[in-house]
């Protein structure tokens, strides 16, 4: 399987702070990647890099082979990659149409004047988001809050807003930032099953998630991350008998075998 | 050159001032976190009020400048009130558009209260002229600069050795952190916008005097110049800010040398272009709270 | 609000016919104010669109009005090109002005996009003030000729409405279609939230730019169609206090919606007028509405409180508390 995303030596630094250093990662097409690594161990600063928030102060991150490292945000997008984010970022006074609408951006071409003129472009444009819109909320099984603003929707439903705005994007690969935060065990679960069936779909998914049932279960490979370093790559049965994770991720107590307890039962 | 010379000379001292109102604005945006289009109008309130002490009291540089930094501070007090405390928790451009009301409140309020004319300041310091070199310089220039250079003085002492500056100097750094610790944050920020503008407003006197002039009007022109000297120190750097303020009097008064004098103003916004197009962060390294 | 959008065309039908029938039946004094009425509203449109749409602070919508006036009055008085095409050079003009400022002001946020704007209108104003070859100095331009359409000269306020109504009525029009498109949402979605509007594949500086552009064209239009209304143009006429007044039409009126712009320029002007026997209190009567309306309404009388622009309990997101950003 070819490499989708890949990073090199990426280093991230704040002033003297190293959020992200020398981390190497490859997410083949068709992985459910996930990233894992206790609270400040530099997830999400590293999602920020390959989404272009930041740009990387040394390495690089190539998408399909081609440097992404130092591109703006909206022209990662139109390269395939979406994303969502740890603290939701949903357009709050927006209906939840109106937030999948805004998703199909790159995928329509209405300039000012075909606005202004309501040509063919402009209405075969709006019809189209219109259609797709409704689809991919009845996908996502939001159908129902399509026309609620999104701000006022209980936390599990906006992640799940958030996730179907960044399909309208016709993505290659989904960035997810925590998604499983906030929801109970039985969200969790409905929302790993629509993961793994976007991957079935073709989507290559790469994931941060605390919750190590969720990633156990869902991931093809994981990437542990701490204190900015990458201590492990490899799939789950491996992570879970590296001797190294254990004592860096868990310290050397029994925690460790509890959460692998608790991930198989 | 000996002109230009002369004009840096100038531009030095009016350069100070400058760099006094800049200190002022630096330390209100880094006190509060939030900007305020009605410095200008507060430093205006402060020239007239010396200017009103002047004529009626007291002819004494020390009691204008206690004078406008007193009523430059009650201003400071009114703007807290109006256009600040019910807004921290709010959208930034909330306050912001208050201010801009609060400024064209003052402003036009000055207008009707003062009379809209020009009026000429009177002259407080004893004139004479000082001759270095091609470069002649009189005494209000070099009394301006002293008491500058002496005001920051106090302000450099107030910011690191009392109580009151290092609790200020903890609500630029975090607000937060610093309630967590058991500052009252409310009127800590009081106090700084207070100190702020009571700067403003000694600054506002100090161009007065140098101009030999003043109106109602003038607030904008005052206000334009602390706010493109305070951007070039990324808003909350005090020394920056002066740095900035300096620069700019430089600028201005060599800038007149080649083109005519009414495009004055321009050269302040030309430079905050430039800044911006630059550096947007400001000149400074340090990291701040940004507005 | 679901009936008020059923009868929408009845109602706007009805208003434009009272528009229409208004300057015939009214007295000169009253078409003046209308006049006044109808140019405010555009020009409050267009900085709404730029304000309101997009979240980008413009302060300094004067300076735009100042090139499309000055561009419509210089084209009048010495080529005598139609009037039509007079508002059209203005506007683009005044767009072209646009593009070239949007470009320090794409990195920028906030304040600083409000002190870019602040710095273009004064010194828009002071090059209009001394470059007396062009623009006649602080005598400005005067005689400018009044637009003739099928032999009828447009001399008188009664008149002039139609003119000004017809620009309103364009902008309100195509303003309306560009807001509910792809354009629209993006501009909107900048507002909202850039950074997730960014992840979604919106080019900030490109649609804050055109933004920008198409606030400014407008403002340049309605500077051009100034011009022949007043017979002359100077450069005090587009001061800072003008971008103010338009400004706290806007806030009056609601940012962020298409007809609150037009009732804020309505009630401000009327307003205005019926005071007018304290002239010099009419801007601490701006200065005043201005600070109510952020205690009591920051989103207008019109605004919907749907949107960012509402301040209702948003947190704010960046500088405070920025470091809490960075590694997560």
């Amino acid at each position: 399987m070819n490499v989708l995303l890949e990073s090199k030596d990426v280093c991230k630094y704040f002033g003297g702070l190293k959020a992200v250093q020398k981390v190497n990662m490859r997410v083949r097409q068709g992985d459910v990647f996930g990233i894992i690594g206790p609270n400040g161990a530099g997830k999400t600063t590293f999602f920020n890099l390959c989404s272009g928030i930041y740009s990387p102060t040394s390495g690089q991150i190539l998408f399909e082979g081609e440097d992404i490292s130092h591109l703006r945000p909206e022209d990662i997008a139109k390269r395939g990659i979406a994303r969502t984010f740890q603290n939701i970022q949903l357009f709050k006074f927006m209906t939840v149409l109106d937030n999948v609408k805004i998703g199909f951006h790159l995928s329509t071409r209405t300039n000012m004047l075909d606005a202004m003129l309501h040509t063919r472009r402009y209405r075969q444009d709006e019809e189209m988001i219109q259609t797709q819109g409704r689809r991919i909320l009845e996908k996502v099984g939001l159908a129902e809050y399509a026309s609620l603003p999104a701000g006022n929707l209980p936390y599990g439903i906006q992640r799940k807003v958030e996730i179907a705005r960044a399909l309208a994007l016709e993505p290659k690969m989904i960035l997810l930032d925590e998604p499983a935060a906030g929801m109970n065990p039985m969200e969790t679960d409905s929302l790993r099953q629509f993961i793994l069936q976007l991957n079935q779909e073709g989507y290559t998914i790469v994931v941060i998630e605390h919750d190590m049932k969720f990633v156990m279960n869902s991931c093809s490979r994981i990437l542990v991350l701490n204190f900015g370093e990458k201590i492990f790559e490899g799939t789950p049965e491996q992570v879970r008998s590296d001797p190294g994770v254990n004592e860096a991720y868990f310290g050397k107590s029994g925690y460790w075998k509890e959460a692998q307890e608790d991930a198989e039962g | 050159m000996e002109y230009i010379l002369i004009q840096f000379v100038n531009g030095l001292c009016q350069g100070s001032i400058y760099a006094l109102m800049a200190i002022g604005y630096a330390s209100i945006v880094g006190v509060t976190g939030l900007v305020t289009f009605a410095y200008g109008e507060v430093m205006m309130i402060g020239a007239f009020a010396a200017y009103y002490t002047f004529q009626y009291f007291a002819d004494q540089l020390l009691v204008g400048i206690l004078a406008s930094f007193a009523a430059a501070a009650c201003m400071g007090f009114l703007v807290y009130k109006i256009c600040y405390e019910r807004f921290f928790d709010k959208p930034r451009h909330i306050s912001l558009i208050c201010t801009i009301g609060f400024s064209m409140l003052v402003k036009n309020l000055a207008q009707i209260l003062f009379g809209a004319n020009t009026k000429a300041m009177p002259s407080v310091i004893q004139n004479f002229f000082l001759d270095i070199g091609p470069v002649r310089i009189n005494a209000v220039q070099l009394i301006i600069v002293a008491t500058v250079i002496g005001l920051s003085g106090a302000l450099y002492l107030l910011f690191n050795k009392t109580q009151a500056g290092i609790r200020l100097r903890a609500v630029n750094q975090s607000r937060q952190a610093a309630a967590l610790v058991g500052i009252n944050v409310k009127r800590t920020i009081l106090f700084g916008n207070c100190l702020g503008c009571g700067i403003g407003g000694t600054a506002g006197m100090l161009l007065a005097i140098y101009y030999q002039s003043l109106s109602p009007t003038i607030g904008s022109t005052f206000g334009n110049k602390a706010f493109a000297s305070a951007v070039a120190g990324g808003m909350t750097s005090i020394p920056w800010a002066a740095g900035g303020g300096v620069l700019i009097g430089v600028i201005e008064n060599i800038g007149t040398a080649f083109l005519p004098n009414s495009y004055r103003d321009v050269f302040a916004f030309v430079f905050l272009f430039i800044v911006l197009l630059l550096r947007p962060e400001g000149l400074s390294k340090k990291e701040g709270i940004r507005p | 609000m679901k009936t008020l959008r059923k009868y929408r065309w009845v109602l706007i039908c009805l208003l434009l016919a009272v528009a229409l029938i208004l300057p015939q039946v009214i007295s000169s004094y009253l078409a003046g104010i209308l006049c006044r009425i109808l140019l405010f509203g555009t020009l409050a449109g267009s900085l709404n669109v730029i304000n309101g749409y997009s979240g980008q602070m413009n302060i300094g919508h004067a300076g735009f009005v100042c090139i499309g006036a000055y561009t419509g009055a210089i084209l009048a008085t010495r080529t005598g090109v139609p009037f039509v095409l007079q508002l059209v050079c203005g506007g683009i003009l005044a767009s072209l002005v646009a593009w070239v400022l949007s470009k320090p002001m794409q990195r920028l946020k906030g304040i600083y996009l409000a002190i870019i704007t602040m710095g273009f209108c004064e010194i828009t104003r002071i090059i209009s003030l001394n470059w007396v070859g062009l623009t006649g100095g602080p005598l400005g331009i005067k005689n400018i000729p009044a637009p003739v359409f099928f032999g009828v000269k447009f001399n008188t306020p009664e008149r002039y409405a139609y003119i000004f109504l017809a620009i309103l009525v364009i902008f309100t029009f195509l303003t309306g279609r560009v807001l509910n498109s792809r354009v629209g949402r993006a501009w909107i979605s900048i507002r909202e939230d850039d950074l997730a509007a960014r992840s979604l594949g919106v080019k900030l500086g490109h649609y804050r730019s055109i933004n920008l552009m198409y606030g400014a064209f407008f403002a340049g239009v309605c500077g051009a169609a100034m011009g022949p209304y007043y017979r002359y143009i100077a450069s005090d006429m587009f001061s800072m206090d003008m971008s103010f007044n338009i400004l706290s039409m806007v806030i009056l009126g609601g940012q962020g919606t298409l007809i609150g712009p037009i009732v804020g320029a309505a009630i401000i002007n009327t307003v205005t007028e019926a005071f007018r026997f304290a002239q010099e209190y009419r801007m601490v009567l701006y200065a005043v509405i201005i600070i109510a309306m952020m205690w009591i309404r920051p989103q207008g009388l019109i605004g919907v409180s749907n949107s960012m622009l509402s301040g209702r309990g948003i947190v704010k997101k960046r500088g405070r508390g920025q470091k809490n950003e960075r590694p997560a």
